[in-house]
């Protein structure tokens, strides 16, 4: 993507229960991204949004666009319904200004918090019979994206000795960074026998495998490469952007019987860049359950497949060794936010913007979306 | 959370029940019947689970349910451990489970695998289909291990 750089990113109030509506964190977030960037309403023509909100005033980008100020737009495109998380549109801004579509575009994705167990519990007891392909797990006890994590889990054990102890490692690692990330909404250390002593949600998923729901609306702006020169930050390029989808959006029942998608993004990713794995300094790889870190460390090739277990135990993941993988913390740290975190982050990364977590001298970051039906890397250059 | 007070006897709780339509009530029914359904393209010849009106494999239009054997290999599977709907949750933990059916390479289903102790449950082990009425009008298959005497030996 010869054309493309990263010109802000923002924010905005993240945590549990924050009375914000889905408005308010996309407003929020919006302006965080523009005040870093220097750029206003006038200076954007293109919005690629992904809010969770159950109203079309905010689910729709048009009408996100026209609350925002930034209509007339030459470029709208709204993902919603199980998008591959944050690089949906993230991918749909990049194309779109890649293609010259528009040459300013905003990003978006709000999210706000899943009700409590409780709640879903009574939900469900008066809910109407199950309906489509959902009517083939619900009877089963099956559908929650934490079983199909353990499902995803438990076969990657099976297929490669994988222990929980491993698992364990890379969670510790995250809490570790997130340590030094003031933004992290957990900043307390974690040791081995804590996150074994963490409850299974689903075995052998534990509760400190999944990321932590919380409202949360985050934003970044991208434009062209020259337009980027002469905002407020240093630009960050976007080197190459891969893509992969293998099956329908069902993880329980993925037929396994080729590639993985995240294997089939990497090798298209590095086959549009002259880069190589060994060249990034820092990876921001998503981890709404663990497995999925996992999966990406082999999958991009930065260890051999069945090697990422060993990988992390050893430490390699973590700030100041050869890898250092999700640096703000990561999502069971800093809190749900799709993905977006991970853009942000490599980010600010290569602006050198990461405080106490920074990476010295960081030229490269990756950041990456989703595994089993689909898949989405980027790599950034500073 | 005191689910008594939220829920009272769990155990009355009715499962969820699947809405069967024109396209899945094959299954459910064959299910009733003590048969594993899966639909099936009559073009190319190849399975198609979950149910979908063309063939992925041949864009016929041509399927009709066909009776499998209801034996496959366990691809993997989960404990679960908390319950997302109340008639789950005096069942916690109980073993969601896909299984490879031996018809077709990639041909998974969904279903519980029982009859065997999560620590006992070994990974690639075959299994075999059974019925069981869970409410009026809904019957499950679900998965057990696979013994010699009803032709496990695939």
């Amino acid at each position: 993507m010869n054309r493309v750089a990263i010109a802000g990113v923002g924010y905005s109030t993240v945590g549990r229960n924050t009375g914000l509506t889905a408005a308010e964190l996309a407003t929020q977030a919006a302006k965080a991204a523009m005040e870093d960037s220097g750029l206003t309403p006038e200076d954007i023509d293109g919005l690629c949004s992904y809010c969770t909100s159950g109203s079309r005033a905010t689910e729709n980008a048009m009408s996100l666009g026209w609350m925002l100020g930034l209509m007339p737009a030459s470029w709208v495109a709204t993902t919603g319904l199980e998008s591959a998380a944050f690089m949906h549109p993230a991918l749909e801004a990049m194309a779109a200004v890649q293609a010259g579509l528009c040459d300013t575009c905003l990003v978006l994705r709000v999210i706000q918090q899943q009700p409590s167990t409780p709640v879903v519990l009574a939900t469900a007891a008066s809910s109407p019979p199950v309906a489509g392909d959902a009517q083939f797990l619900a009877p089963f006890g099956a559908g929650s994206p934490t079983q199909w994590a353990a499902l995803r889990t438990q076969l990657y054990m099976d297929a490669y000795g994988a222990t929980e102890e491993q698992f364990g490692a890379q969670v510790i690692t995250q809490r570790g960074h997130a340590v030094l990330n003031e933004d992290a909404l957990f900043r307390t250390p974690l040791t081995l026998d804590e996150y074994l002593a963490s409850r299974y949600i689903s075995k052998p998923l534990r509760l400190l495998d999944c990321d932590y729901p919380c409202d949360s609306g985050s934003a970044i702006i991208v434009t062209t490469r020259e337009r980027a020169a002469d905002c407020r930050k240093p630009p960050v390029y976007v080197e190459a952007a891969a893509f992969s989808a293998i099956q329908d959006l069902n993880f329980e029942i993925l037929t396994d019987t080729g590639p993985s998608s995240p294997k089939l993004c990497s090798d298209r990713l590095w086959a549009r860049t002259d880069l190589g794995p060994s060249d990034v300094d820092c990876a921001q790889l998503y981890d709404g359950f663990t497995i999925i870190t996992m999966e990406w460390l082999e999958a991009l090739g930065f260890c051999g497949p069945g090697e990422a277990g060993p990988f992390v135990e050893a430490g390699h993941t973590a700030l100041g060794r050869s890898l250092p993988v999700n640096t703000d913390g990561g999502a069971c740290n800093v809190g749900r936010r799709h993905g977006a975190n991970f853009c942000i982050e490599a980010t600010r990364q290569l602006r050198g913007e990461s405080g106490e977590r920074q990476v010295p001298g960081a030229e490269v970051s990756i950041f990456t979306n989703a595994f089993g039906p689909f898949a989405g890397a980027v790599l950034l250059t500073k | 959370m005191n689910t008594t007070t939220l829920f009272g006897n769990s155990s009355a709780v009715i499962p969820p029940r699947p809405a069967e339509d024109s396209l899945t009530a094959f299954f459910w029914q064959g299910a009733r019947d003590g048969k594993l359904l899966i639909h099936r393209c009559r073009q190319c010849q190849s399975y198609i689970h979950w149910p979908r009106p063309v063939c992925r494999f041949c864009l016929a239009t041509d399927l009709s349910p066909a009776e499998v054997s209801g034996r496959g290999r366990l691809h993997t599977y989960t404990s679960a451990t908390q319950a997302f709907h109340p008639y789950f949750l005096e069942r916690v933990p109980y073993i969601i489970a896909t299984v490879e059916l031996e018809e077709q390479p990639g041909l998974m289903m969904v279903s519980n695998l029982v009859g065997v102790e999560p620590m006992a449950v070994q990974p690639n082990m075959l299994v075999e289909v059974l019925y069981r009425e869970v409410a009026p009008g809904l019957t499950l298959p679900l998965f057990e291990p696979a013994t010699t005497r009803r032709g496990g030996d695939r």
